[in-house]
């Protein structure tokens, strides 16, 4: 035996060796098991059988499916045959261990406690999420539409939890998928959370007919090839890797998930383009370094240390590794242009509120002291009426409402921003009205116009500012709608990656520089203006203190 | 278009529904309104204190409470509030519901309002100005309408208030024409509660402003 091993052994040495001399680059052990598969000639996958349809038994018996695909595209590649031996989740790592099977290929997460005990070839090939398996006249459109809503699962799924905690799901929990599905069915729930790939294969059935599952896929885990642990860095390793890099750069993976009716998967679209993007000399952009991994940035970004990485992205693992503070958009470049879109809409929203607040609340004070009788009633009213529509249901009325009966799909950015600037213009019209009142106590054939607005500064600034200050806390509104703000880009962040505290806590410290430095910005304005018009006769307190609480 | 009396009989069929959702953002607000004023009230008291390093230890919490958008506030006491808690050694086990952690949330914006204006009233009674010091009542009862109207925000993190029963009566009838008579309608509860009250207020400030006036 011992000896039939070593005779294996040299072979594979014999074979593999001409490999090795391929352009500069990085050196690999050498394959005990590489050399093995060319020897016997044959290269044995384990595989699944019961995963339509990426791995299942087609009318006739034969295994088939997405994954066999792949394993027969390997198998074509290092020139050898193929042997299939099906696996199940809970066996395939230990025939892997024990030596029965050259490699894995059967919907394997890759996961830190897999990495433990086999290797995981890099890059991942597929990916698999959690999403919601939804009845026909659901309108659910979003993941922040669940919020607080009742939502079904089946008991001892990994991702229960977690999901509750990130989405805020009122979860009920069914003893299996069968009795979940069927309460959704019922209605006594909004949807069944699920793997994405196993929904997948339910609503190809006749009896889920009409079903949907919109919401894209959460907390993604990637699947990996499986090989032993012991052929970590070895030839097999970087010859897999290589393959799953070229099947990724002539999306070959993209075309077999077409031929087998699959969903199209953002993992395989991104993944894609990453691998196919070349520098700017033209050179590959995923390319193996020195020590033969692929750069960082076309690696499982989960599995990085801060050894791997440089610059911030350094700084940012450092402290995850050292502290456990996982300020994920120091790190991760996704995250942090998530976060600073975020930051940027909300500079945004922030800067068009207030422009537009004092733009309309300026135009309503004309227009009420204007000498056109019916028009000045007309605004005096709708400003009253407009003062008493908290801004969330108005956004609602026009997006959704006045939306639905003219077909037209308004921008949600653009509404939210009216809306608040409408509440708040009427806050600002008040506090000019108001001052105006006072102003002619003095000239009492003052009125309100363009040019003579700025001698209200004295009684109107106080009310005014206050309510510019609290329409910048109100912008946060959007995030009802999907507008992509700072909230928004943080709870998104907070569900892909978990660290509820960090990002929590980041953001919170965000909004409140942002509401600090607009609160000096406004009061510095308003003391310029105020000191402008020093020569006015003073008079008592301002008029009414109207503070707009509305957060 | 539907027509009219269909429309009417589904808002009547629902309003008990909606009603009840209602009096949920009534309940935050009165929650959040006691919980704000109780804070603020601590802190006027601070303000006016002859301590210094008191005027401005209440200071720095009142401008750390002006600054925080409760919008962002319910988001984190969502979060990182527990559900449940147990009293240390008691044994007692407090709940968060969602709708609570809103009212706390909305009382941050109270708190703000509450030490500003309360000091101001505090020193006009000091100085025997009482008529003056009144006006705080019928400007927080103004305040307390604002956070009425605020409150509908709590829908966001899923608190079965008016907007979100707005949003399940639509999805219970399926029918996209009724959105707009349903929010509507959702507008019309806040408009009817809050415009009575305030009218009322601004008589109360005008008839304690002219006696203010009068004894000065």
């Amino acid at each position: 035996m011992l000896l039939c091993a070593l005779l294996f052994c040299a072979a594979g040495l014999g074979e593999v060796r001409p490999a090795l001399s391929q352009p500069a680059g990085p050196t690999f052990a050498s394959s005990e098991r590489l050399g093995l598969i060319k020897q016997r000639g044959v290269l044995i996958v384990g595989v699944k059988t019961d995963y339509p349809p990426f791995g299942m038994l087609n009318s006739s018996g034969e295994p088939v499916g997405f994954e066999h695909d792949l394993a027969a595209d390997i198998a074509r590649r290092l020139g050898v045959g193929l042997r299939k031996v099906g696996v199940t989740g809970s066996n395939r790592l230990e025939k892997l261990q024990e030596g029965e099977i050259d490699l894995v290929l059967a919907t394997t997460g890759d996961t830190a406690e897999r990495r433990k005990i086999a290797t995981m070839i890099e890059p991942d090939y597929y990916a698999s999420g959690v999403t919601l398996f939804m009845p026909p006249n659901e309108n659910v459109k979003d993941w922040s539409d669940t919020r607080g809503k009742k939502v079904c699962a089946s008991q001892g799924s990994y991702y229960n939890r977690t999901m509750q905690q990130r989405y805020l799901l009122d979860l009920q929990i069914y003893n299996n998928a069968r009795d979940a599905k069927l309460a959704v069915r019922d209605g006594r729930c909004i949807g069944y959370l699920f793997d994405n790939t196993a929904i997948m294969n339910d609503l190809a059935k006749p009896e889920w007919q009409g079903y949907k599952a919109p919401l894209p896929p959460v907390m993604v885990t990637p699947w990996a090839i499986a090989i032993a642990a012991r052929e970590r860095g070895s030839e097999f390793e970087k010859v897999l890797g290589d393959i799953v890099a070229d099947w990724h750069r002539t999306g070959f993976l993209i075309e077999r998930e077409k031929a087998w009716n699959i969903a199209p998967s953002k993992f395989l679209a991104d993944t894609h383009d990453l691998w196919q993007r070349k520098d700017a000399d033209g050179a590959l952009f995923c390319k193996r370094g020195a020590d033969g991994n692929w750069n960082a940035e076309c690696r499982n970004k989960v599995f990085l240390a801060s050894a791997d990485v440089s610059g911030l992205a350094h700084a940012g693992l450092w402290l995850n590794e050292r502290t456990g503070i996982n300020l994920t958009p120091l790190y991760d470049s996704f995250d942090r242009m998530q976060f600073l879109k975020g930051l940027a809409t909300t500079l945004l929203l922030t800067v068009l509120c207030i422009l537009g607040s004092l733009v309309l609340g300026i135009a309503g004070a004309i227009g009420a002291e204007s000498r056109i009788p019916v028009f000045a009633r007309v605004i005096r009213a709708s400003c009253t009426l407009a003062r008493m529509t908290p801004p969330l249901p108005s956004m609602y009325v026009v997006l959704f409402g006045i939306g639905s009966l003219c077909g037209i799909s308004f921008s949600a950015m653009a509404v939210v921003v009216w809306c608040l600037c409408v509440y708040t213009g009427a806050g600002v019209m008040t506090a000019l009205l108001d001052a105006a009142a006072t102003y002619r106590t003095w000239h009492p054939e003052y009125r309100v116009r363009l040019f003579e607005v700025h001698k209200l500064a004295r009684w109107a600034s106080g009310p005014v500012t206050a309510a510019l200050i609290n329409v910048s806390k109100a912008t946060m509104m959007a995030s009802a709608f999907a507008v992509p703000e700072l909230l928004s880009a943080s709870t998104a962040i907070i569900s892909e990656r978990g660290n509820v505290g960090v990002m929590m806590n980041a953001m919170l410290l965000t909004f409140l520089l942002i509401v600090f430095c607009v609160v000096r910005l406004l009061r510095y304005v308003e003391h310029r203006v105020v000191r402008e018009r020093r020569q006015m006769p003073r008079q008592g307190a301002p008029v009414s203190l109207d503070v707009e609480g509305n957060a | 278009m539907m027509p009219l009396g269909e429309i009417l009989t589904y808002l009547y069929t629902w309003t008990p529904f909606l009603l009840t959702g209602f009096a949920l953002n009534i309940l935050i607000s009165v929650v959040a309104m006691a919980v704000g004023t109780a804070v603020g009230w601590l802190l006027a008291l601070l303000r006016v204190s002859p301590h210094p390093r008191r005027v401005r230890f209440s200071l720095m919490i009142t401008e750390f409470f002006r600054n925080i958008p409760t919008i962002v506030f319910q988001f984190y006491l969502v979060f990182l509030l527990p559900v449940e808690v147990i009293v240390p050694s008691t044994g007692i086990i407090l709940t968060f519901p969602a709708w609570l952690k809103a009212a706390l949330a909305l009382a941050i914006a109270v708190v703000g309002f509450t030490s500003d204006n309360l000091t101001i009233a505090m020193e006009e009674w000091k100085q025997g100005n009482h008529t003056a010091a009144f006006l705080f009542i019928p400007s927080w009862t103004s305040y307390a309408l604002i956070i009425v109207m605020a409150s509908s925000t709590a829908s966001i993190i899923g608190v079965s208030e008016l907007m979100s029963r707005c949003n399940t009566v639509i999805n219970a009838i399926g029918n996209t024409n009724l959105m707009l008579p349903i929010y509507l309608y959702a507008c019309l509860f806040f408009f009817g509660f809050c415009y009575p009250l305030t009218l009322l207020m601004k008589r109360i400030s005008r008839i304690l402003e002219t006696r203010h006036a009068g004894t000065t």
